[in-house]
């Protein structure tokens, strides 16, 4: 990244934004959802920013969370995967018919095997769309809008349409409905270990700094990060022991659909910023030809990026299966259109090589707020449809506004 | 047989002559038996279908009529040359499924001024002289809401309608809204939520049911949802509060729904028995091949409530609701197994699964 002499123009905000070296797209994500937050928490009498509605919300985007945070390297790479809400319904269908309709349903181990074969499974459709799109040379979109097909198709083929239900109880768990999180104490231990890791990492990033001989952050940034990373893990941590569980009166906790959709977050963003794969994407997709040149095996690349993808997807199918506590061949229509936008919204640009895991997790929650609180405030499907597209376009607009602005700079 | 045709015919035009031999065999099988019924299916991509056409076939083979079939694919175009090609084969009268009701208009009325009578069945065909069978959809939201308000007089309502796209789902809302209207003028019924899911899905129905619950802080007293498949959404959502047991309807008769019925989880699901349908079809077909007018035919009524108000000869069978004390309906009839309606009861269970 290039190092712009501070302007004279340079408004205080965007000053010390720069210099904490806060990334600009993820401060304005978050300014974005915080006035939508506060707008909606106003409108429902102070309904959506109760514990139990953030519980909902943060429940209703770990699905479309989980799938855009693969999304984003799909799209850095220069491709599209338009078959992942197919792929939901399939891998989920798999995992429940296997668990309650071809391995004893009774058996502590069945919906353990069926939720790792439903993985493997998913992967394996990754790798498949993968091997068409780089060994093939055939385009992303043609190969995953197939998919889409196929996979929709395949799913309704695995009982003939038919619902698949009761599903083992513990697997509900996965779901975050009743029992599906972890407790006050389990909470608490996780947001302990994530202060630490916070710390932690603050401080080899300045020992690092000061081993190559940069300048490390100044001290107010690097705690305005804790307070700021911090205050949101304690917040959230105790927003979920606020809400208590209907019949024990105990604290909910942690959903666990969010601790996954935490895990496979912090684990893509891992991947994407700190290993050879991660920057090897971005390498491909600001430009193919260099990165080919430059002795990055491309094809490889390209199709680990469509596994984690089918891999992710087959999570997010386990999760909206548990959740439901049911298999149903309609699972994920039309999800590959959120993922996309959630995508989208977080920054990703669809011209391939820019893009970041928390933005479209951000993006993710956005639209989810927006259907969650218009709901809340009983807008019919119609009308919430039409604003979330409006609101889809003035999200990209203000992002490119943004970037726009960098480049003039 | 074919070897004579081969024999006689000049090199070249085989196939011609062997197409030609195959019409008149259709054509003396129809004079053998005397009537053919001739059926275009919109496609069989749901179970039903298959059982619509079992059901057809033998109440049609009972009646001593012969049968033709030809499945559309979900193509329109396709349907309409199924349809020439069923008329050419002899159909002296037609069975369609309608995959789009508007582009069978010229082939249809072309098929009538030859004085073949058309069924328009299970998808309605707007167009004079057709006989309509069908389910009565309106019926359905009906039957789900007096299930419920046999149970809550009075109450908390929340409606969880279909996709608004589809006809159907306003059918059944207005059929609720019959039963309900007057307990909801009256102020007993307090409508606290009411929205249509798009594509009728489960998961965004459990979406919205979470925030239905939410905004009304858990004081729903039933849920009059559409379908079943939505049902295990609302169903799901009552169960993250605890609130097992809050009446919920559904239809189409799924053996998840009838399974939550037995466990107590859904009130009521509302049967629509597809072979009592073909069986009906096929009644009505030899009739009017045989040349009985339309309102002479037992059950027809006079019908013209679809969306262009043309008058019909039709009719609408009543769909049946299960419940807890009924779910032997479903077990004697062959729709599903014993075993998967009760499947996980555990305590207190319906008079089926004793």
């Amino acid at each position: 990244m290039t190092r712009h002499p501070p302007s004279a123009r340079e408004n205080p905000l965007a000053r010390l934004g720069r210099l904490a070296e806060a990334d600009p797209r993820v401060l304005a994500l978050a300014g974005t959802l915080l006035a939508i937050a506060l707008v909606l928490e106003i409108a429902s009498g102070g309904v959506f920013l109760s514990p139990r509605n953030l519980y909902n919300l943060s429940v209703q985007s770990s699905v479309v969370g989980l799938m855009a945070s693969g999304m984003v390297l799909v799209i850095v790479a220069r491709h599209i995967d338009l078959s992942v809400g197919s792929l939901l319904g399939f891998t989920g269908m798999a995992i429940a018919t296997l668990q309650a309709e071809v391995l004893p349903p009774q058996a502590p181990w069945a919906w353990p095997l069926a939720l790792a074969a439903g993985l493997v499974l998913g992967a394996a459709i990754g790798a498949w769309q993968g091997y068409w799109v780089a060994y093939r040379g055939v385009p992303a979109f043609a190969v995953t809008l197939a998919g889409l097909l196929i996979f929709r198709g395949a799913a309704y083929l695995l009982t003939e349409g038919r619902t698949v239900a009761p599903l083992h109880p513990t697997f509900q768990m996965l779901g975050g409905g009743l029992g599906g999180s972890i407790g006050a104490r389990w909470s608490w231990i996780l947001a302990a270990a994530g202060l630490l890791a916070l710390a932690g990492l603050g401080a080899r990033d300045r020992l690092e700094r000061r081993r190559h001989g940069l300048t490390p952050r100044p001290h107010w940034a690097d705690a305005a990060r804790l307070l700021t990373w911090g205050g949101l893990i304690v917040g959230f941590v105790l927003a979920m022991n606020a809400y208590p569980h209907p019949r024990t009166g105990s604290a909910r906790g942690v959903p666990i659909p969010v601790l996954v959709l935490l895990g496979a977050g912090l684990a893509m963003a891992a991947l994407a910023r700190r290993t050879r794969m991660g920057r090897y994407v971005f390498a491909i997709g600001g430009n193919p030809e260099a990165a080919a040149l430059a002795g990055i095996d491309v094809k490889r690349v390209t199709l680990g990026v469509f596994v984690l993808m089918g891999g992710l997807s087959a999570v997010a199918g386990a999760i909206t299966a548990a959740r439901l506590g049911a298999g149903t061949n309609s699972m994920g229509t039309l999800a590959e259109l959120h993922v996309i936008a959630a995508a989208v919204i977080g920054g990703t640009s669809l011209a391939g090589g820019a893009g970041s895991v928390l933005g479209a997790i951000l993006g993710a929650l956005i639209m989810q707020s927006l259907d969650n609180g218009m709901v809340l405030l009983g807008v019919s499907s119609a009308l919430r449809q039409v604003l979330t597209g409006l609101v889809l376009i003035v999200a990209v607009w203000v992002d490119s506004l943004a970037s726009r602005r960098r480049v003039a700079r | 047989m074919p070897r004579t045709a081969r024999v006689r015919a000049p090199l070249g035009r085989a196939p011609a002559v062997l197409l030609g031999l195959a019409a008149a065999l259709a054509a003396a099988v129809a004079g053998a038996d005397d009537l053919v019924v001739g059926a275009s299916w919109q496609h069989f991509q749901e179970e039903r279908w298959r059982a619509d056409e079992a059901a057809l076939r033998t109440a049609l083979a009972r009646l001593g009529a012969g049968y033709l079939s030809a499945d559309a694919q979900s193509s329109a175009e396709k349907q309409v040359s199924d349809i020439e090609s069923l008329v050419a084969r002899g159909a002296d009268a037609l069975l369609v499924v309608a995959h789009d009701a508007e582009a069978l208009r010229p082939v249809l009325s072309q098929a009538l001024a030859e004085g073949i009578p058309v069924i328009a069945y299970d998808h309605l065909i707007e167009m004079r002289g057709v006989f309509y069978v069908s389910f009565d959809n309106r019926e359905v939201g009906r039957i789900q809401a007096r299930e419920l308000l046999a149970r809550r007089p009075s109450g908390r309502y929340v409606f969880i309608k279909g996709a608004a796209t589809d006809p159907n789902a306003h059918f059944v809302h207005a059929g609720q809204l019959d039963v309900l209207g007057a307990a909801i003028a009256a102020g007993r019924i307090r409508v606290v939520g009411d929205q249509f899911i798009d594509g009728w899905l489960p998961e965004v129905a459990q979406r919205v049911s979470e925030q239905i619950l939410t905004a009304n802080d858990n004081a729903v007293d039933a849920v009059v949802c559409s379908n079943d498949g939505m049902a295990g959404g609302v169903v799901a959502a009552l169960s993250a509060q605890g609130l097992e047991g809050v009446p919920v309807s559904g239809q189409d008769g799924d053996r998840a729904a009838l399974n939550r019925i037995a466990r107590g989880l859904q009130t009521v699901s509302v049967w629509k028995d597809s072979r009592r349908l073909g069986e009906t079809a096929a009644r009505v077909a030899v009739a009017l091949a045989q040349g009985r007018r339309g309102d002479e035919i037992d059950g027809s009524v006079r019908w013209s409530a679809g969306p262009r108000g043309v008058v019909l000869d039709a009719i609408l069978l009543s769909p049946v609701a299960i419940t807890r004390q009924r779910l032997d309906v479903v077990i004697d009839a062959g729709w599903v197994d014993r075993e998967s309606v009760c499947r996980d009861v555990a305590e207190d269970p319906p008079p089926a699964c004793r």
